[in-house]
């Protein structure tokens, strides 16, 4: 008897949950951090299962599942920065100058703005130019939110200034085709000769 | 996998369902209801412990979790997002001890416990979803340590929290007790100490006064020593121990001690 009470109190309990299941799921969807169904199937090691929409230097709305197909180079920085972040892109450039014509249209250099407020995609265009980034150069302007996300997993550490500047690591990343972190490096004026290893690896 | 027989207890799958039914059961046993309270934490100055010397950092009013997030309100959180379930998890946002105490407990023992227990082995993304979801986010640094800095009731004396701190510091083998067992504080927060550790929104933040016009290689704050010689208070050794701890997570990582709590806006409670 014991028994049977036990069975249909878990059949019960079991039943009602179910379908208090259904309904939080239908609705915390958009919220959460991950879609429940994902159109590309990626690693889970994939960098690119943020599911979040950035915005490019041409105002288009982009996730990053987009990047997967060819490997990328991505770091972080902010257009106001004066010292650090040119050194950076120089630095790329340098990657990028290892490489000939026709290699540099196998893989792609993408840079994520820390600078929710100021970077628009506008201002990412103008650097871009005044920086003269080729074709191959993606820059990317997301809210804080997923800006805090992606940095959680470059590993790339930040913080805010209170004249809206931002302190930041110095760091890229080599991601393959799959958006899977295969190579990091930090600070400035680094060797080229890892990341271009590193790059070549995952052609 | 059924090459030794194919026990049915050995089915990790089976042991997952059987673990979320006798979570369901659990839940409803203890009439688990999904509001937390929250404790509105006053606005004011401190002084964070690397931030320069005298620097004194304004936080706002906000409001804060009572208490930590228990393994009940997770459990009911895991359900309704299925994607967060130890099985469906993608590695990237949690690493493979994600939750897995409630394996060693529920399942293995057989026994139902540890419900109010606070969280732990949970992901800093899991944290951070699982604020969202209530429509919270985690505390940011400032605030958490602002808040943590708050003396237990009844007390006016700091180093009654530094030798509770150091106390529970140097015993950190010790099991998890319920929620709101330890102290209350004096913005009548519980248990910022003694328990567990805690993830916070910013927890990769750069705790030095290291910038972008820096050209060193690597940022000093990286190196526990030198930011230590930063610290506003030498002395103050538990609060470098937290910021030590905090420098070494990456946000897919889980550990035996770390949970979380969440927290809100002012503005948005209305």
């Amino acid at each position: 008897m014991k028994k049977i009470l036990i069975l249909i109190a878990v059949i019960l309990v079991v039943g009602c949950q179910n379908k208090k299941e259904e309904v939080k799921s239908c609705c915390s969807t958009n919220k959460s951090l991950i879609a429940a169904q994902e159109t590309v199937l990626l690693p889970d090691n994939s960098v690119y299962n943020l599911d979040r929409k950035w915005q490019n230097q041409n105002g288009e709305k982009v996730s990053l599942a987009k990047l997967s197909g060819s490997p990328v180079i991505m770091t972080m920085i902010f257009t106001h920065c004066e010292y650090a972040c040119p050194m950076m892109v120089n630095d790329l450039k340098k990657i990028e100058a290892s490489f000939s014509e026709v290699e540099r249209d196998r893989f792609r250099f993408v840079l994520v703005s820390f600078d929710d407020q100021r970077d628009t995609p506008k201002r990412l265009k103008d650097y871009a130019e005044v920086q003269n980034l080729g074709k191959n150069w993606i820059l990317l302007h997301g809210d804080a939110e997923q800006v805090k996300e992606l940095s959680v997993i470059l590993q790339i550490s930040y913080n805010k200034l209170e004249d809206g500047s931002f302190s930041h690591a110095n760091r890229k990343l080599v991601l393959d085709q799959n958006g899977i972190i295969v190579f990091g490096q930090d600070g400035l004026q680094a060797n080229s000769w890892p990341v271009v290893g590193a790059i070549r690896n995952v052609f | 996998m059924l090459r030794n027989g194919g026990k049915k207890n050995d089915d990790p799958m089976k042991q997952k369902k059987d673990l979320l039914v006798m979570w369901l059961l659990l839940l409803t046993a203890s009439g688990f209801s999904q509001k937390t309270d929250m404790v509105l934490i006053p606005d004011g100055n401190f002084v964070p412990f690397i931030k320069g010397q005298t620097t004194s950092i304004k936080v706002q009013s906000f409001w804060m979790d009572e208490n930590p997030v228990t393994n009940a309100e997770f459990i009911a959180f895991v359900i309704a997002n299925p994607q967060w379930k130890p099985e469906n998890v993608k590695s990237i946002f949690a690493d493979k001890d994600y939750l897995s105490h409630w394996k060693d407990t529920i399942v293995n023992s057989n026994t139902i416990s540890g419900e109010k227990f606070p969280v732990v082995n949970v992901s800093w993304f899991a944290a951070n979803d699982y604020c969202k979801s209530v429509g919270k986010r985690l505390p940011t640094m400032y605030e958490w340590e602002y808040a943590g800095a708050s003396l237990p009731e009844g007390s006016n004396d700091n180093k009654i929290l530094n030798e509770l701190i150091t106390r529970w510091y140097s015993r950190q083998n010790t099991g998890l007790s319920n929620v709101g067992s330890i102290y209350r504080n004096q913005f009548g927060v519980w248990d910022m100490y003694g328990q567990i550790w805690e993830w916070v929104y910013d927890f990769n933040s750069i705790s030095s006064n290291e910038d972008s016009r820096n050209k060193e290689e690597i940022p000093e704050g990286f190196f526990c020593g030198s930011a230590a010689l930063n610290a506003s208070d030498a002395s103050d050794y538990v609060t470098f121990i937290r910021y030590a701890f905090r420098s070494s997570l990456k946000g897919e990582y889980t550990v035996r001690k770390l949970g979380f709590r969440c927290a809100k806006n002012v503005e948005s409670e209305d």
